[in-house]
């Protein structure tokens, strides 16, 4: 009972968890249990060194230290129920921290004869506790989220564990570029295939054709039919490796709006994929919602469509998907919801009388977009003349407004504030977005900088993106003209410190703050936003989204090309959790926010928020290192 | 030199070993279980212990035993909640259970939460086998309370106006978890932490080696202890 009581505790706690019971239960054989009175010193800086690994079954400890020559005691960590500690002094035979209980505190120890021996036995166990990388929680909390939906009984479940080469066509009909269209046609029936690759003359895909080419190009073009295939084919064919996993060709699909991507070994073909096999494989696809927009002709026909779109973040959550690519199938989605009310607009207003673009801005021009929405977007125009100003910005005020209207009828709530095209600020020809670009980096007021930040994540989604490049180029040239200006995203960056103290919330008494609970968007996902942000601007790097910008920054030359990694793990982690957060409080039909509390997570998902807050604020001091001067 | 003499010995016991201190001692913490509280007819239905070395519980230590009670010797009948005779049939006879149960404590300190009772019922045993009795040092959580108590310590759990609280009392004073509450196992580790939060404010009040604790501890003390805070509470 002494043993089972044990088991059962430590089957939640990390690293322990991992263990099959079988040897757990031996484990706890050789555990004793100690009691820490509040107060009581249980190890000293530069003491004897600690001969058991103490795992906290209650109350928690402070770890803090005294730099040589300086009379200050430094906070290193707090530890609570769950987590470990002795484990450095355990393996480095030395002990360099002062550890004190902040409350009466029951601890298991491991002996260091035991731990030795599941060292060698277990070594993920050791690489666990000393893990001071992102990297194996990551693994583990998403092994922990997938394995809560393994009673489910859905196939969907290949989409997101099968690789494409999997489910792929094994055999598809090959020509050559200069193959006739006839001979092309010939070829398709034969060998019954619904599409034909073109290849180049190394064997390298170059174009498709597909049956429904044959209808819109050719037939319904009058193509004579016994001209070279490439003058009909589609190109550049859009190719992956077979080893891709399938939702990531769904989302290419999505992404370029086709049906048939190629899929390679090595470079060479293998076969080719088609949304149809997707569909096949599972019942509510992301394809399947985003036919149903495209088929959509009216603002009536899209809003329901549109809404119902929402309800496949279930699936996807169920099915362990990646957090980081359930918020770019949102956003995948959503980009389709808001092109279509642009083409609708379009349509009720006339052709636009010059060209413009529309810019996704903030969460929606990165990609990240969670439940809830709402509109964050901006139009830029090309330059007209004095004489035709009025009628162009009259014609422009419409579109706009009609476009906040018919967004919100799709639910997406009008932005609070007003970061809107529709505001007249908002939507404006080029040289005036220039100027407003100008103003804030050479200009940067703390106000100015924290209002502007959501444009600088803009986003091309619609139109003439020739607009948007320009502007980009624009103030790409200022940036490095202005240091200022990133010393004033370093420092609002430095400023927001993620409270560490929240888990301390149990182990030592803390008033006010963070006692209903913490603010994920605030304190974990906009750190790291800001991180990837700053660094980018950096180094001129246009990727839009955090982990494509973190992902550019690996091996590169800024001061966090080191901890991509881990930064990418924390990312995904928090985003992980603000989704599932959100996901359980639209199905408990409750109004969806993003402030967790402690107590409904799990020990697991405690260590890896606190990791990822301890990762925040090493960069952090390293960014306040690099921007000195410029920090207040 | 018996075994038991001889770790005595190892153990610098004796007139020595009231001087060692209490970390490094051992104790076994036990609970038993028994039919009633009347010496004469009733009998240990089972015994539960956990060791201790100084203030750390061995997790893996337990000692459990079930017993068959003596009453069904006799042809009585005896009524236990939940166990059938068959089963109560089933179990080892009082004298292989004292047999392992005495080797199990030897070189130990015993406690227990009025632990004069069990060892009246084990000794009461012991003697009608014919087999050495229990004479390890003794040391009762109650009368370590009563004597702390009187100390009037700062922690909450010594206002309990309580003159001769349950071990569940001070269980849930101490926030000690119960998890299976009266099985004599379960108990004996709850004695066991109850035991384990009393050390540091023995310490604190100068209790350190095997002496003091005996003295304080003392399990014919228990009353007198708590009498004294009574007492104490009318000044």
């Amino acid at each position: 009972m002494l043993i089972d009581e044990t088991v059962r505790f430590l089957s939640q706690v990390p690293p322990f968890q991992f263990l099959e019971e079988r040897l757990l239960r031996k484990l706890v054989q050789s555990l004793t249990l100690a009691f820490h009175p509040k107060g009581e010193v249980i190890l000293h800086q530069d003491g004897p060194v600690s001969d058991h690994l103490q795992i906290i079954k209650r109350g928690g400890v402070k770890i803090s230290l005294r730099p040589e020559g300086s009379g200050d005691e430094v906070v290193v960590d707090y530890r609570e129920q769950g987590e470990t500690f002795g484990l450095v002094s355990l393996m480095g035979g030395h002990q360099r921290t002062t550890i004190v209980a902040v409350q009466d505190t029951t601890c298991y120890l491991l002996p260091k004869e035991r731990f030795n021996e599941l060292v060698v036995s277990h070594p993920a166990i050791t690489e666990y506790l000393l893990q001071f990388h992102l990297t194996k929680y990551a693994d583990m909390t998403s092994r922990e989220v997938q394995g809560k939906s393994l009673f489910l009984e859905s196939s969907d479940h290949l989409l997101f564990t099968a690789q494409v080469g999997e489910i792929c066509q094994r055999f598809t009909t090959v020509v050559e570029a200069d193959t006739t269209i006839r001979q092309t046609a010939r070829r398709m029936a034969e060998e019954r295939q619904s599409a034909a690759l073109v290849v180049g003359p190394s064997g390298e895909p170059i174009g498709i054709l597909t049956d429904s080419d044959f209808r819109t190009r050719v037939v319904a073009a009058g193509q004579p039919i016994d001209g070279p295939v490439s003058r009909v084919m589609s190109h550049p064919v859009v190719s992956v490796d077979e080893e891709v996993p399938c939702f990531e060709v769904v989302l290419k699909m999505l992404q370029f709006d086709i049906e048939h991507v190629a899929v390679t070994r090595e470079g060479a073909i293998r076969g080719v994929v088609t949304n149809h096999d997707f569909l096949v494989l599972q019942g509510r696809s992301p394809l399947a919602f985003s036919e149903d927009i495209e088929h959509q002709t009216s603002l009536e026909g899209l809003a329901p469509v549109s809404r119902k779109a929402m309800s496949i973040i279930g699936v996807l959550l169920r099915e362990g998907t990646r957090a980081t690519n359930i918020i770019r199938i949102i956003s995948e989605l959503n980009d389709r919801v808001v092109r279509k009310v642009l083409e609708l607009a379009e349509r009720e207003f006339g052709p636009p009388p010059v060209p413009y673009c529309w810019l996704a801005l903030g969460s929606e021009g990165r990609k990240e977009q969670t439940f809830r929405t709402d509109q964050d977007n901006a139009l830029v125009y090309a330059d007209v003349s004095e004489l035709q100003k009025p009628r162009v910005a009259d014609y422009f005020r419409r579109f706009t407004v009609y476009l906040r209207n018919g967004l919100v009828q799709c639910g997406f709530e009008a932005c609070p504030a007003n970061y809107m095209a529709s505001n007249p600020d908002w939507c404006q020809p080029i040289s005036e977005w220039k100027r407003y670009f100008s103003t804030w980096i050479s200009e940067p007021t703390p106000e100015a900088v924290l209002k502007s930040l959501i444009f600088f994540d803009f986003r091309p989604l619609h139109g003439d993106e020739s607009l948007a490049l320009d502007l980009r180029e624009h103030f790409e040239r200022l940036i490095p003209d202005y240091p200022a200006f990133l010393g004033f995203l370093a420092n609002m960056l430095v400023r927001n410190r993620p409270p560490l103290g929240f888990f301390g919330g149990v182990a030592v008494e803390r008033s006010g703050e963070h006692k209903d609970g913490l603010n994920l968007k605030i304190k974990a996902v906009a750190p790291l936003v800001d991180i990837a942000r700053l660094f980018t601007l950096e180094k001129g790097i246009r990727q839009a989204s955090t982990m494509d910008r973190l992902e550019a920054l690996r091996g590169g030359t800024s001061l966090v090309s080191e901890l991509v990694d881990d930064l990418e793990y924390a990312f995904e982690f928090v985003t992980l959790l603000r989704v599932h957060h959100q996901h359980r409080q639209l199905e408990a039909g409750q109004p969806i926010d993003n402030v967790i509390r402690l107590d409904t997570l799990s020990n697991l998902e405690r260590q890896s928020l606190k990791k990822a807050f301890r990762l925040i604020l090493k960069v952090q001091d390293q960014v306040m290192d690099r921007y000195k001067s410029f920090i207040i | 030199m018996g075994l038991m003499a001889w770790s005595w010995a190892k153990l610098g016991w004796g007139p020595s070993g009231a001087d060692l201190p209490i970390q490094d001692l051992h104790f076994t913490v036990l609970d038993t279980e028994l039919t009633g509280l009347d010496a004469r007819r009733d009998d240990i239905i089972s015994i539960g212990a956990v060791r201790m070395q100084g203030s750390r519980i061995e997790l893996g230590s337990a000692f459990q035993e079930l017993v068959k009670p003596r009453a069904i010797l006799d042809g009585r009948t005896v009524v236990i909640h939940g166990i059938t005779p068959t089963e109560l049939e089933a179990r080892p006879s009082i004298g292989e259970v004292l047999t392992a149960f005495r080797d199990y404590t030897v070189g130990t300190v015993l406690v227990g939460h009025c632990l004069s009772i069990d060892l009246a019922f084990l000794n009461r045993d012991a003697r009608r086998l014919k087999a050495e009795s229990f004479r390890n040092p003794a040391v009762d959580t109650l009368s370590l309370y009563g004597w702390l108590r009187q100390r009037s310590l700062a922690h909450p759990a010594f206002a309990l106006e309580l003159p001769a609280p349950s071990l569940f009392d001070l269980a849930e004073a101490f926030e000690i978890e119960v998890e299976a509450a009266h099985s004599a196992l379960g108990d004996a580790y709850v004695t066991a932490q109850l035991f384990q939060r009393f050390l540091p404010l023995l310490r604190q009040a100068g209790v350190e080696s095997l002496r003091g604790l005996r003295r304080v501890g003392n399990p014919r003390r228990q009353l007198a202890n708590l009498t004294a805070q009574e007492g104490h509470t009318h000044f």
